[in-house]
């Protein structure tokens, strides 16, 4: 077994016994049982803030598949915040560093086998809750859109490795478990979200190129509307275009590959002093 | 091969010198005792030999190879305890060494002699099963300590490996390290001198970031302490030098000579030798180092 595989399942372990794992699966529990509910409850009459009376009954399922993979845009955040927020930053903090540092293995090992085992975890999560979409859906509405469904999964796995990155590299920047939990919140809800909100506000310009719309294509592949874009008219009932899909799993992968490099060189010159 | 060389090694944190152009060669089984007050650049100096931190300027190399560019080869017969390391909370004593076991490159049958051997060396069998979150600190020194020793690395670097022992403990871990440096190259900081003069065959003193003294540039005299019932000026062709402070005589020999010759010369005399001991002098030379007297044997 080579030694980044050691590392990753070493760290899994660690992940899925520490309180962050059954917080998130309590969490992500409790929501799977609130959208089967909501779903069961408003199969036949969708209420009209969530596009009842806009949607046409003709792309019903899209619709209710668009509903639950909203949650989808936000539980990776909250997964990487927990699981990899205090990643690289809890050597440091917690003194494992100086256990784990003098073993003979190269730091990028250990980066990355960290990585995705947080990943692994994090995508564990989520398919807890996709398996309650899957059923609940599968059960009300009698059918998969297996391409739309597949696209949007594809997408997600590149939002759960982008989002993971930027947070490792927010990690290795850090000391402190705090200051890492805090600048990522900061990041992704201040910097991109309220950031797209102001462009969008001021320009009636959706900032493709940021983390959080990018990760919009994950619902966007059903119907093209990303609920976080309040200013910009257009409204498409349509899936999103291929070329959309290409973009924005583009950006993503930029984004994933620049937050590892940077990530990865400053871990492997971090030092505990 | 058992070699830890520094050269111009140097570590700076803004303006601070914590270490300042160190050159240092250790070689071959034995223990070697880093002493020094707190902030001397004890730490710093095993810190970078075991990658924790990096040189500012210079390197360490461990058996040949640079632990700054080759981390993973200079490290991979090197046994490390850094300060008071903690381990995975949510593991226990065993995995932590399972897993260490994985990345030092044994097999599990290795591991599992490994585990018998170093369970009863360091007897922490009781508490392997245990999560360490719930450790005690000597019970994490103990499986610190199972840690470096895991897979009998040819280097082992223990940074003050008592500290926060029972006396029981300290004892323990003193006897395992008499025991390691037979047959292993030993590095050890303490600021403890009697420590330093039980464990170690050399002793480097450190002092605001440099060597002030190394017993292998300057080999300690050989001195005798008597006490006696009288007290004479004394002299002879056996005795170098002496110090007198009451009955008490501090006595260098002239070369290799007897003890029982120099007593025999000194009863001549006329001296009443009521005890005759080896006076081990390396806290005299620590106290003259910190205050600034000794700086002729500083290591180049």
């Amino acid at each position: 077994m080579s030694k980044t595989s050691t590392i990753y399942f070493q760290y899994i372990k660690n992940y899925y016994r520490s309180r962050s794992f059954f917080l998130m699966l309590f969490l992500i529990l409790i929501i799977g049982f609130m959208m089967s509910y909501f779903s069961v409850k408003y199969v036949n009459d969708l209420p009209k803030f969530l596009g009842g009376s806009v949607f046409p009954s003709s792309i019903k399922v899209e619709v209710f598949y668009y509903l639950w993979t909203l949650v989808l845009l936000y539980v990776p955040v909250f997964a990487s915040v927990f699981f990899g927020s205090p990643a690289i930053s809890s050597e440091i903090e917690n003194k494992t560093a100086y256990y784990i540092f003098p073993l003979p293995i190269n730091r990028y090992k250990l980066f990355f086998g960290k990585y995705f085992a947080a990943f692994t975890v994090t995508l564990f999560i989520i398919g807890l809750y996709m398996v309650f979409e899957l059923v609940t859906l599968t059960y009300l509405l009698g059918t998969i859109p297996v391409t739309y469904f597949l696209s949007s999964f594809l997408m997600l796995i590149l939002f759960i490795l982008s989002i993971m990155a930027v947070t490792f590299l927010i990690s290795a920047i850090f000391n402190k478990n705090t200051y890492a939990y805090i600048t990522v919140f900061v990041i992704y809800y201040i910097v991109f979200e309220a950031g797209a909100f102001i462009i969008e506000l001021l320009y009636k310009y959706t900032p493709v190129y940021f983390l959080n719309e990018a990760g919009s294509i994950i619902e966007r592949v059903y119907i093209n509307i990303n609920p976080g874009n309040a200013f910009v008219s257009h409204v498409d009932i349509n899936p999103a275009p291929f070329s959309d899909i290409v973009l924005s799993g583009m950006i993503m992968i930029i984004y994933t590959v620049v937050a590892l490099v940077i990530g990865m060189l400053l871990f492997d010159r971090k030092e505990v002093s | 091969m058992m070699e830890i060389y520094m050269d111009g090694l140097t570590k700076n944190y803004g303006k601070i010198h914590a270490l300042d152009s160190i050159n240092l060669k250790i070689e071959g089984h034995g223990c070697t005792g880093l002493l020094g007050p707190n902030g001397a650049g004890k730490t710093t100096m095993l810190k970078l030999a075991t990658n924790i931190i990096k040189p500012s300027k210079g390197k360490v190399e461990l058996n040949s190879v640079d632990v700054s560019v080759y981390p993973e080869r200079a490290l991979e017969n090197v046994g490390a305890l850094i300060e008071q390391p903690e381990f995975y909370s949510y593991l226990t004593g065993y995995e932590i060494l399972e897993f260490t076991a994985k990345i030092k490159g044994l097999t599990k049958g290795e591991f599992a002699s490994e585990i018998k051997r170093l369970g009863d060396l360091t007897e922490i069998n009781s508490f392997l099963d245990r999560k360490t979150g719930s450790y005690s600190r000597g019970m994490k020194q103990r499986l610190a300590l199972s840690v470096a020793m895991l897979g009998n690395p040819e280097i082992i670097i223990l940074d003050e490996p008592t500290f926060g022992l029972d006396p029981k403990g300290m004892v323990d871990i003193r006897n395992i390290i008499k025991s390691l440096a037979k047959d292993h190259l030993v590095l050890l900081s303490t600021h403890l001198i009697y420590e330093a003069r039980e464990l170690c065959d050399r002793t480097i003193i450190i002092n605001r970031g440099k060597i002030e003294y190394d017993s292998a540039m300057a080999p300690e005299r050989d001195l005798i302490k008597i006490t006696a019932e009288n007290n004479i000026n004394i002299s002879g062709d056996k005795i170098r030098d002496y110090t007198r402070n009451g009955n008490v005589f501090i006595i260098e020999k002239n070369g290799k000579v007897n003890n029982a010759d120099i007593i025999a010369e000194l009863m001549e005399q006329g001296l009443r030798i009521d005890y005759v001991e080896k006076y081990d002098n390396l806290e005299d030379i620590y106290v003259s180092v910190i205050n600034g007297k000794i700086t002729d044997n500083i290591s180049s």
